[in-house]
């Protein structure tokens, strides 16, 4: 039987370079904040960096959810690295595959097109943390 | 011959966790797309573990900034292990007198955040300026060259 969770922790990168980085952000405050409060918080990617070992133990007790922005998959290797157990692994830039030519915004702003594409991997997100946190734990 | 630029590198901290955050990560990109475009560049933080050995020279080919949202200072530390010495260190709860409670999500941001945002901008330049000036005298800025003791 699968583990029943209490809580999710969502990390992305936050890459300051591109707005795929934006994206991951607020994919993630949309879960946090808005669709699963509770249910799903966040941490500090620098903690991580910088080996903080409060934010060690948090990936190592609690599910994690990484959203890249970019194929470095910064978030993705840096839970891994900290032992983090990752249940998911979502990266921005495959929802553009799609959409060649999406004018999402910059890594400061995005537009109404980026924040549709926030909206989508942000209820992919979501999907997972219902099954991995179901309201009942 | 042609004097080589020198450009400033911004490392902020981008805490996902606290408005402060938010506020180092739209400071530093404020710096980087309006305020000094052509002295400043940056890199992603999280690069130092993920990426390789030309990430990790990030801090010994630039005079570096850190800007930090708290006073864990993950962005001063991370550099400084896994990269090199920092030339200026600015924390966010130290500019705006306190911990910052304001929003995280940039769809939310209010008047209030937008001029934290300038503030911390502000003073982010006028590092970029003070080391720039510091190199145009052939006086090196604090992390810059050092060598291992």
């Amino acid at each position: 039987m699968a583990q029943v969770e209490s809580k999710a922790l969502l990390i992305p990168c936050s890459g300051i370079g591109k707005v795929h980085g934006l994206i991951a952000r607020e994919v993630v405050y949309r879960v946090v904040e808005e669709l699963f409060p509770g249910r799903a918080d966040t941490l500090c990617l620098a903690l991580l960096v910088k080996g903080d070992e409060q934010a060690l133990a948090a990936v190592r007790s609690h599910p994690c959810i990484t959203v890249d922005g970019c194929p470095r998959l910064c978030a993705y290797k840096n839970v891994e690295l900290a032992g983090g157990r990752i249940e998911q692994s979502l990266r921005v830039v495959d929802a553009f595959k799609e959409r060649k030519g999406a004018q999402p915004g910059t890594a400061t702003a995005l537009t109404e097109q980026g924040w549709q594409v926030t909206e989508l991997l942000a209820d992919q997100v979501a999907a997972q943390v219902r099954r991995l946190c179901p309201e009942e734990a | 011959m042609a004097e080589e630029e020198i450009k400033v590198g911004i490392i902020s901290c981008s805490g996902e966790d606290l408005p402060a955050g938010t506020i180092s990560r739209l400071a530093t990109r404020r710096v980087l797309e309006l305020l000094r475009p052509e002295q400043t560049v940056t890199i992603c933080l999280p690069l130092f573990l993920a990426g390789g050995e030309g990430e990790r020279a990030f801090a010994r080919d630039f005079p570096t900034i850190t800007v930090d949202g708290c006073a864990k200072q993950c962005a001063k530390w991370g550099t400084e292990a896994h990269s090199g010495p920092v030339s200026a260190a600015l924390v966010v709860a130290d500019l705006l007198g306190g911990d910052y409670a304001g929003q995280r999500s940039s769809r939310k941001l209010t008047a209030r955040d937008e001029q934290a945002v300038a503030l911390v901008a502000a003073r982010i330049a006028e590092q970029v300026d003070t080391i720039l000036a510091g190199t145009r005298t052939g006086k090196r800025a604090p992390g810059q060259g050092e060598e291992e003791p």
